[in-house]
């Protein structure tokens, strides 16, 4: 019953729904980072992992921040408390290197812009969700990538970086999402 | 009203209204609820549908929300153009404000401002809300209304309730059609059972029979209609035959009365004949009786007369002639007065004169009076008087009658016998009785003859009539005599022996009441008078003849006679003269002798005079009870009139008042003549 209204609500979805370019319609009130920190919580929730990225069922989803820490302590706020299907969220500070490869989400922030094509060396095939707020984060092989616009927070999706990370978004978040041709990401690989 | 009119419907449409009312009501109620079931549960569904709607929309629309996407989540929101019955759509942030929003172009209706903080679905001024809690894995970022002016269900409505109307008017045609089909199996057999009873009723035809159709109550309905109807024509069927016995009985009973009616006036008529008849009979009885003994007046009177002179010349070989024109003249006189006694009795006319008087001195005179009769046959009488026989109250002529009668039939036919007569005293229920006992040693009567001797005209014998004569009247005459004073006659005899005759009367006759007889009118009047002398005798006779036969031998015997023609010259005769006697007729032109008698006793002077009544009218009871001294019956026995006279001369002089008088009544004849 359940998996029919699921298909029915993915067929409307499909069949009404455009490819958007959606604006977002509510200002950046609190801070950036404040939205950066929701956002990237919610993208938790639609993303779906291999089995092999966590050592047990009830693991912690693991968000190691690369580069200088934007967030302060406002991550940390809004995530605690949270779960997501029964895991709950750990923050770490990363150092470039292999201790990349030890979270489940790795947000890169803007000061490691210089680096990109190493740290997706090190993580490239392993089930990592990177988030960038890098121009062309996603288009040099990122799969997720905040954009400014308006003082608006938009995102950008490399569907395939995605795949080959094979980690699965949930199409409800890439109906809202930029998504980025294959043939750019194409060009990132060495 | 309305109701009253419907119960007075014919049974048929009655039926057919039934069966229309129950299908349709039946119907109605169907159809309303499966309308009812059937728009429930669409609604059901469409709400059901709705609220799957906002789940999908509102899951859809989750990721827009959590992202704060305003135009992915409008783009969303206005997906639901396609869906008809969706009027407006609205998304609520988790502060409640209105986040995206879809109003249909033709709504009237606003939006909410604040959603309710629990989810629901529900009606509200004929559209159908559901609010809808957004959700992204679990952690709710909004709420999804939707608004349904279920379009699809009032549409869906309308169409059932045409098509309801459809179906139930098609229905209802097919209930009538069927109905009025098969109401006959009930109506129609009531109606023929109605219009059998209509014709029974009005044409009184009890021959038709209520048809019967089926075995159900109806046909035992007819069933037992027919059976009264049967009984009904057979008690019809016996009144109607009773009726016509009844009118035939009514006719023949008229017919039997008129019949009656006719015979009864055919009688009534043979009565008034009869009656005539029997009245004509007796006047000319009674004129016959005066016109016969008129005649023999005169032929015996003048024969003895005749016989006296003849004597006295001394042609003694005439007078044996003379003496049988007189005895042939006495026997035609006792003839006629049997006749006359009969047809009196038969009449009821016979009176009694009752009176007191010695027995034993009345059979002594009668005997002796008889001696020359019982000497002629060469018989002897003898007398028995037992005991003290004393007086006697009783008609003492009819006593005398009748015994003389007896006496004389005994001496008729006995020769060189006995005769006795016995006399005795009785006494039998409590009265006294005289018992008079006559025996003969006669020639008898037999059994058969006894019977009818004392009828009419019956002689024991014709022969005997032709052998002795006589009228046989005189046993019958002593018989109703006997009778009329409340005694009786009766006989014992054997044949050639002699016979007993005994007649048993009562010592104390009772009166009966005796009517006097009235006369009738003679012409004819004279006077005639004889030479005054001392002894004067006045005659009254309207006769000339006896007048003249009266004067001529009054006079012999040696009386001065004076002869009156009728009552008026007799009274004044009567006055002048002052006579010693008179005779009087009672039949007489003007005062008849009744009229003269009463006369002549109530005055004073002529009241001492003693009055002999000589009169061919039987009636010496009314005569005696006038007053008169004597009653004679024509023809008059001379010797017994002058012996009479001579008698009343004496009394007369001694006593010069009216006495008792002497009633001897003396029957005409001297000698006992057949009878």
């Amino acid at each position: 019953m359940r998996a029919i209204r699921f298909i029915a609500a993915c067929l409307i979805t499909v069949s009404l729904t455009i490819p958007m370019w959606a604006q977002s319609a509510s200002s950046v009130a609190p801070s950036e980072y404040l939205i950066k920190a929701g956002f990237t919580y919610n993208f938790a929730k639609l993303m779906q992992w291999p089995d092999r990225a966590f050592p047990q069922p009830d693991s912690p989803i693991v968000i190691g921040i690369l580069g200088a820490d934007p967030f302060g302590n406002t991550l940390r706020e809004v995530l605690t408390g949270k779960n997501v299907n029964g895991r709950t969220f750990v923050v770490k500070h990363l150092k470039l290197g292999a201790e990349l490869k030890d979270c489940n989400i790795l947000f890169v922030t803007a000061s490691e812009t210089a680096h990109l094509d190493e740290i997706f060396r090190v993580v490239r095939g392993l089930p990592i969700l990177t988030i960038g707020e890098s121009p062309n984060f996603a288009r040099r092989g990122g799969i997720i990538n905040f954009v400014l616009e308006d003082d608006k927070v938009h995102f950008e999706v490399n569907v395939e970086a995605a795949k080959q990370a094979d980690i699965t978004i949930s199409s409800r978040l890439l109906t809202l999402a930029r998504i980025i041709p294959q043939n750019v990401a194409d060009g990132g690989k060495p | 009203m309305k109701l009253l009119r419907l119960v007075n419907l014919s049974i048929k449409r009655k039926l057919m209204l039934i069966t229309m009312l129950t299908s349709i009501a039946a119907l109605v109620l169907f159809s309303a609820s499966f309308l009812l079931y059937d728009l429930i549960s669409f609604r059901h569904s469409l709400s059901a549908d709705l609220a799957t709607q906002a789940e999908i929309i509102g899951y859809n629309s989750a990721a827009a929300m959590t992202f704060k996407d305003e135009a992915a989540a409008t783009v969303t929101l206005t997906a639901l153009k396609a869906k008809e019955d969706i009027t407006a759509a609205a998304l609520y942030g988790p502060d409640g404000k209105i986040f995206a929003s879809y109003v249909r172009a033709n709504n009237k209706s606003s939006l909410p401002s604040n959603p309710p903080p629990i989810d629901g679905i529900h009606f509200k001024k004929g559209y159908l809300e559901v609010f809808h809690a957004v959700s992204l894995d679990g952690e709710p970022v909004g709420t999804l209304f939707v608004q349904s002016d279920m379009s699809q269900w009032s549409s869906r409505a309308k169409r059932y309730a045409t098509l309801l109307v459809i179906f139930m008017l098609i229905s209802g045609l097919l209930a009538l059609a069927i109905a009025s089909k098969l109401q006959g199996l009930i109506s129609r057999p009531i109606l023929r059972l109605e219009d059998t009873m209509r014709m029974v009723s009005v044409k009184r035809n009890y021959e038709v029979r209520a048809l019967k159709f089926y075995d159900d109550e109806i046909g035992k309905l007819i069933d037992g209609f027919n059976a009264m109807l049967a009984e009904i024509q057979q008690r019809d069927t016996a009144l109607q035959s009773a009726n016509v016995e009844l009118r035939s009985r009514t006719q023949e009973l008229e017919s039997e009365i008129s019949q009656r009616k006719q015979a009864q006036e055919e009688l009534l008529n043979a009565k008034r004949i009869a009656e005539d008849a029997s009245r004509a009979k007796s006047a000319f009885l009674a004129n016959m009786s005066h016109e016969l003994r008129t005649p023999l007046n005169a032929i015996i009177g003048y024969s003895e007369m005749i016989e006296e002179e003849i004597q006295d010349t001394g042609h003694f070989q005439n007078v044996q002639d003379v003496k049988k024109i007189q005895s042939a003249g006495r026997h035609l006189l006792a003839l006629i007065n049997d006749v006359l006694d009969l047809s009196k009795i038969e009449a009821g006319k016979m009176g009694l004169h009752l009176e007191s008087f010695d027995l034993a001195q009345m059979i002594q005179e009668l005997a002796s009076a008889f001696q020359p009769t019982i000497a002629k046959n060469f018989n002897t009488l003898e007398l028995d008087l037992s005991g003290d026989l004393g007086l006697m109250r009783a008609d003492v002529t009819k006593v005398r009658q009748i015994l003389f009668n007896l006496l004389s039939n005994a001496c008729k036919f006995t020769n060189h016998g006995a005769i006795s007569m016995r006399i005795a005293r009785t006494e039998m229920n409590h009265r006294q009785w005289i018992e008079f006992g006559v025996r003969d040693t006669g020639i008898g009567i037999s059994e058969e003859q006894q019977g009818k001797l004392f009828n009419e005209f019956a002689q024991a014998d014709v022969s005997i009539a032709r052998k002795y004569g006589g009228t046989g009247l005189g046993l019958a005459i002593s018989h109703r005599f006997a009778k009329l004073m409340g005694g009786n006659i009766s006989v014992d005899s054997d044949l050639g022996k002699g016979s007993v005759f005994t007649l048993l009367l009562p010592a104390e006759v009772n009166a009966e009441p005796s009517e006097p007889v009235k006369p009738t009118v003679h012409e004819n009047v004279a006077v005639l008078e004889s030479k005054p002398q001392a002894d004067t005798i006045l005659v009254i006779d309207d006769d000339p003849a006896v007048r003249d036969l009266m004067s001529r031998f009054l006079t012999k015997s040696g009386f001065h006679v004076v002869a009156a023609a009728d009552g008026e010259q007799g009274l004044k005769l009567a006055k002048r003269l002052r006579p010693r006697v008179i005779t009087l007729d009672v039949v007489m032109p003007g005062i008849d002798g009744w009229g003269v008698l009463r006369r002549l006793k109530a005055d004073s002077e002529l009241a001492g005079i003693p009055v002999i009544m000589v009169t061919i009218v039987d009636n010496a009871v009314a005569a005696l009870n006038l007053g008169a001294s004597s009653y004679l019956v024509k023809p008059v026995d001379r010797d017994v009139l002058t012996d009479l006279i001579q008698r009343h001369r004496g009394n007369h002089i001694s006593a010069n008042s009216q006495d008792v008088p002497v009633s001897v009544s003396v029957s005409s004849e001297e000698e006992p003549s057949c009878t």
